[in-house]
Parts: C-alpha cells; structure tokens; sequence
C-alpha cells in the first residue's frame, strides 16, 4: 500500500471558512474511498513567488499536508477536483519517503577515475565495440609457416 | 672505481640505502629471501562519509531550511556534487527534493530566501573538489 501526501496551498481565509473548506477536501479524499492518516498544517505565509490561480495572483497562502492511503487509480480525479477547487491555489501529491538508509559511497567516489566503478564499466562498455582480431587457433604465439 | 666515487660523493651524507624496514618484513623460514608482505596496508585512509550520512539524515520537501543550505545565495540554483561534497545518492536525493519544495510553493527559485541566508555553510562554495566553470 503506497502512502501518499497531498500538500495543498489554501488562499487566506477566516477561520470558519478554512474549517470548511478543510472538511470539503478530506470529504474528497473519502469519497474516493480514501483514509486519512495525519493532517499538518505548515502555517500560513508568504509564498516565495506569487501565483496565478483561477485569475487572481495569490502572494501568501496556508498551507497544509494530508497523509493518505487511497487506491491509485484515484489519484488523477484527485488531482482534477482539487484543480476545480477556488480555494486552493496549489496541489500537490508525493508519495511519502521512506526511511531506509544505505551505506555511504562518498570514498568510492573520491578514488582515482580507474579505480571508480563508472569509469570501469565505461571501459567494459567501450571494448565491447573492439573490432574481432582474427586468430589462427593453432596453439602457438608466432605464424608456422612462410609468409 | 672511479665512477662509483664519485656518485658517493653525490649522495649527501646522512642518506641510508638500506632501511631496517625490509628486514622486519622478511620472514625467517622465507629461503628464496623475498619479503613476504602479508600484513594488511599501513597506509589505508579512514573511510569517508559525506555530511548527511554522517549524521543520518534523510532530505525531505518539507525541511526547507536545510534544502535551502545548498541552494546559491546569488542566484538560487542549486550547487552540484563538486561543490556540495554529498555522495551521488545523496545528492540526488537532495535535487529531487528541492523540486518537490519548489514545485508545492515552500521554496523559492530564483534566489534563497532571505531568512535562510545567515544560515551555517555546511561546505566552502569558493573551493570546490573539481574545477568547474561558474566561477
Ligand atoms: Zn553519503
């Protein structure tokens, strides 16, 4: 199951009217036959450039993060009833990160360019298109015979 | 002889053609007199870690006060591996990341936010590994 975020940017709105629109989302969510997992809210701020959305140019916006399971086939009319939306400037979904860990290969990197893995299959990869040198098969290493 | 003379009196005085160092190395029941060297390489550096996987830290889109650390405070584009001095997983991590940020309006592209300027540098921008051509 993919855990997916919604990061949603809201246009500047009092309260009682944020509330609602907040319930009108997840309500989409739910009827899609979604679940929500956490909802976080990022604050309400100045966006570091402004946005053109429904015809008016928006300079700060709320913005707010929903974590969510839904199957993936609703995504795309997520999106596209979020897009409908007046109220909501930005959308975006991600899937959610996960927190595996893997070994540093800063040292690998730091060696010499033939002692690189890249640069070795680079090489690997070159000979490949060698032109086939012909060989006589005969078990020795000089010609027999006259030339 | 002669010649040999006078590449002695070339040699400056307190150079030793023959080091104690070899002799350590070779082994006593070894006839053919070849040093054995089967001790693991003295001289192996300590392995390096970048920064972030020093400390354990995975990037994400919403951390934008860290993301915004190798953004250039000049022109908001983000520094390459030769500058950042990440590993290459690390570093892709942190590229795609930043689009994310700045794909859902946290983080800005054209420049680094003021706020983030004062930030710590986690790396020297002037002095990066291999030359490149933004100077
Ligand atoms: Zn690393």
């Amino acid at each position: 199951m993919i855990t997916h975020e919604l990061m949603l940017l809201y246009r500047v709105m009092p309260k009682p009217e944020l509330v609602t629109t907040l319930k009108r989302t997840a309500e989409t969510l739910f009827s899609r036959g979604g679940i929500i997992r956490k909802l976080e809210n990022l604050g309400t701020r100045d966006i570091p450039f402004k946005i053109s959305a429904h015809g008016v140019v928006y300079k700060q916006a709320s913005y707010y993060v929903f974590t969510f399971n839904v199957p993936p086939i609703a995504i795309k009319d997520l999106l596209d009833e979020f897009e409908r939306d007046v109220d909501i400037i930005r959308r975006k979904i991600f899937k959610q990160n996960s927190p595996e860990f893997k070994e540093c290969t800063l040292h690998e990197e730091l060696q010499p360019a033939p002692y690189r893995k890249s640069v070795q299959e680079l090489i690997a990869q070159a000979r490949k298109l060698d032109k086939p040198k012909f060989n006589y098969n005969t078990g020795l290493d000089y010609y027999p015979f006259q030339k | 002889m002669f010649s040999y003379a006078i590449l002695r009196s070339k040699l400056p005085s307190t150079t030793r053609l023959w080091t104690p160092m070899v002799r350590l190395l070779t082994s006593t029941s070894n006839s053919t007199n070849v040093p054995l060297f089967d001790m693991e390489n003295p001289f192996e550096k300590e392995k390096r870690k970048c920064i972030l996987c020093q400390h354990n830290v995975i990037p994400n889109y919403k951390n934008v006060k860290l993301l915004s650390q190798f953004q250039s405070p000049y022109t908001g584009r983000i520094y390459g591996k030769h500058i950042t001095g990440l590993c290459a997983e690390k570093q892709a991590q942190v590229e795609l990341e930043i689009s994310k940020a700045q794909k859902s309006g946290l983080m800005a592209v054209y420049l680094k936010e003021p706020c983030f300027i004062k930030d710590p540098k986690l790396f020297d921008s002037e002095n990066p590994i291999r030359p490149h051509r933004f100077e």
